[in-house]
């Protein structure tokens, strides 16, 4: 009696044991086992990228027939919290979807150079700025991302302006958002700051109308003067357009996604600074307004000498782990979904502004039109080129200035204090 | 017979063997871990020790403070957030007209997932939304509800207590099923008025019941605002409305600082740690009155 209960005690271990060890093991699995790609992102599940998808595994499956890719798609809110671990832990997938900027700069330690694999690529695609760190390049484009400012042209032919010609100067604009508040009762710029990104639209979107040229490409090489007074009127500007009524009621209480894109596509905005891809963009915009109705427009010169261009950078791109068993194949991957008949897919279904130029855009509506043909003259947005760190600050601080609880002065030091730290 | 002997004294070991070591290896060792992750660097320092860094460096970060300040005001508001249900569960202990609707009402929202209620609450009280419309027709200006820094977390802490007194309220009320009726009634008979009876009947009657809902109220209070806190304000306006959690989460998730969230995990632990320990000894003292 005794004797059986040892042994079923024994036994009840010993599973509890086994238990253990097949959950540790099945972490394991994505470490690129021969014949095997596994990829990380947050679109592969979603129902507009599975063309794109399947185009790009078909290239693939031309050029390394015998491997097979796995796509894992995860919720978008956790991802750079998975990966995080998954970096930790130094197993993970082999290639990953990352957002172009701080998130990919902060985790280059992780991911492998490709510019030895991706040289054919350069010309073709554009925004590789953003994947790029101290010279090294660590993803290949898929879209572009940026922020035009668009404008409802309804609006402005009911205000009695000219839907073609919109304001090219600073004063001209705030003259033309007075004429349309009186006219149609629109407030001048759907603003959402509660999760802080408003700043971060306004400061890219309206920086090139306010910094000189040189501040500019000196901001984006990272030599930055915080002290110089544009970079101060910017902010200023920010606090000005928030005190003026030029935004909507509640900004700091209005959610950037959607509910600030609501405001503008119910033409109780005429002006909203906006995205190019994936969500609050020229698509979407259409689809409420009708595509002859979205206009978009360049930053109006607020100090003279300003050549206002349009801010954009790669938006999301594949990268590679430096844990890949076979970099060459594994940048392959990365080449195919990457190539001009996978990105086309893209564009047309998921509504995203793909990298590669030369793809036609010319049937999807004027802003479209307007904003491919603007990414020639086009920079890199002032606000990727922050550290996350010192946007998540910038986000607080702007929510202070709309609250007027610290004066422009104070948060721009703050601001230059955090951005020379990091 | 030795052998036998040997196995029968082995045998509780054995038996407590896979408890013990799914606690020891599921919980304690990652727990060590963590703590002693905490004492490394991020980034550039990645895996290098750095002794208190992060913990300084948590000390002097406005955020975690506010994060910390924001835990006491919640254990500060505490009081309020029992008191509401067992406010309302006395009136529907002396039935007043309706209490049988509401008693299944004030459940209904505990049934609810904080992000449904979160979501219900960004469109009430959005800047144009209705709760400014109901002040507007009453003559007083719009509050930005989530947007002002001042009002914020009080609005997410209402919305917490809303969404979840429903549970308090239930336990209040089979609280109640135990309190000696002849005693309520005999202070009606004196003449005792409802402030009376509660204070002075009620509450010394119910202490077990209300020492308990304080305990589930402040375990909820401190550990299931995230949901809510990630929908309604996404810890603004100006930072406002960080509480640990979320903090952690951030430093984790969005500035890629493992390290230093480890270390603003292991604060967290121990504010828990001294919490959950006060409120053993609570409830040891209660269990002890009777």
């Amino acid at each position: 009696m005794k004797q059986r209960a040892l042994w079923t005690a024994a036994l009840i271990a010993a599973l509890a044991l086994a238990g253990c060890g097949s959950a540790s093991d099945s972490n394991s699995s994505s470490g690129a086992s021969d014949g095997k790609l596994v990829v990380w992102d947050w679109k592969s599940g979603d129902a507009t990228a599975a063309s794109y998808i399947e185009k790009a595994k078909a290239d693939f499956a031309k050029k390394h027939p015998g491997v097979k890719v796995e796509f894992v798609a995860q919720p978008f809110e956790q991802y750079y919290t998975l990966l995080g671990a998954a970096i930790q832990s130094g197993k993970g997938p082999d290639v990953m979807l990352f957002n172009g900027g701080g998130q990919i700069r902060d985790r280059v330690d992780a991911l492998l150079p490709l510019d030895q694999y991706v040289g054919d690529d350069k010309q073709r695609l554009a925004g590789w700025d953003a994947f790029t760190k101290d010279g090294k390049t660590y993803a290949a484009p898929v879209t572009l991302q940026g922020h035009p400012i668009y404008y409802n042209k309804s609006l402005y032919k009911k205000a009695g302006l000219d839907p073609e010609r919109p304001a090219a100067n600073w004063n001209e604009f705030v003259a033309n958002c007075a004429t349309i508040a009186t006219k149609t009762g629109a407030k001048c710029f759907a603003q959402g700051n509660k999760e802080g990104i408003g700043i971060q639209f306004f400061l890219s979107g309206l920086g090139s109308g306010v910094l000189t040229p040189q501040e500019y490409d000196d901001w984006i090489a990272g030599k930055r003067n915080w002290a110089s007074p544009n970079v101060k009127r910017v902010f200023a500007l920010w606090k000005e357009v928030n005190d003026k009524g030029l935004n909507n009621d509640g900004a700091n209480s209005t959610a950037m996604f959607n509910d600030a894109f609501a405001v503008f596509q119910s033409a109780k905005a005429a002006h909203v600074i906006g995205l190019m891809s994936d969500i609050g963009h020229w698509k979407d915009f259409a689809e409420f307004l009708n595509a002859e109705n979205v206009g978009v427009m360049t930053s109006p010169v607020v100090t003279a000498g300003a050549t206002p261009s349009l801010p954009y950078d790669g938006g999301i791109g594949y990268a590679v782990a430096k844990w890949t068993k076979d970099p060459k194949v594994a940048a392959d991957l990365v080449r195919s979904l990457t190539s001009t008949e996978a990105l086309k897919a893209f564009y047309a279904d998921a509504g995203a502004i793909a990298a590669d130029t030369t793809i036609d855009v010319s049937s999807a509506g004027p802003a479209v039109a307007t904003i491919v043909s603007e990414t020639k003259d086009g920079k890199p947005a002032l606000h990727v080129a922050l550290s996350s760190k010192t946007v998540e600050l910038m986000g607080r601080l702007s929510q202070q200035l709309l609250s007027g609880s610290v004066t422009v002065d104070k948060a721009v030091e703050e601001l230059a204090k955090s951005d020379q730290a990091s | 017979m030795p052998g036998g002997r040997r196995a029968e004294r082995l045998a509780p070991y054995v038996l407590v063997a896979p408890a013990v070591l799914i606690i020891v290896v599921l919980r304690l060792w990652p727990l060590l871990l963590g703590v002693n992750f905490s004492f490394t660097g991020d980034g550039a320092r990645n895996g290098i020790a750095v002794g208190l860094d992060n913990y300084r460096e948590l000390l002097d970060d406005p955020l975690f403070r506010t994060a910390l300040r924001n835990v006491g005001l919640l254990v500060l508001l505490l009081p309020v957030a029992v008191a509401i249900p067992g406010l309302l569960a006395t009136f529907i202990y002396f039935r007043v007209p309706g209490h049988r609707l509401f008693r299944g009402v004030y459940f209904f929202p505990a049934v609810l997932s904080p992000v449904i209620v979160g979501a219900i609450f960004n469109l009430l009280l959005a800047f144009d939304g209705p709760a400014n419309a109901v002040l507007g027709g009453l003559g007083i200006g719009p509050i930005d509800w989530l947007g002002d820094p001042d009002v914020a977390i009080f609005a997410v802490v209402g919305v917490h207590v809303w969404a979840t007194f429903g549970m308090g309220l239930v336990v209040f009320l089979a609280g109640f099923a135990t309190l000696d009726s002849a005693l309520v009634d005999a202070a009606r008979v004196d003449g005792a008025s409802l402030a009376q009876t509660i204070w002075h009947v009620i509450v010394p009657g119910l202490s077990r019941t209300i020492q308990f809902v304080f305990v589930t109220t402040m375990i909820g209070l401190l550990t299931s605002m995230f949901g809510l806190l990630y929908i309604m304000t996404s810890g603004g306006p100006e930072g406002s409305t960080y509480l640990p959690e979320y903090y952690i989460w951030i430093q984790q998730g969005q500035m890629n600082r493992p390290a230093l969230a480890s270390a603003a995990s292991t604060a967290l632990f121990l504010i828990m740690l001294v919490v959950g320990l006060l409120q053993v000894s609570l409830l040891r003292r209660a269990g002890r009155e009777d």
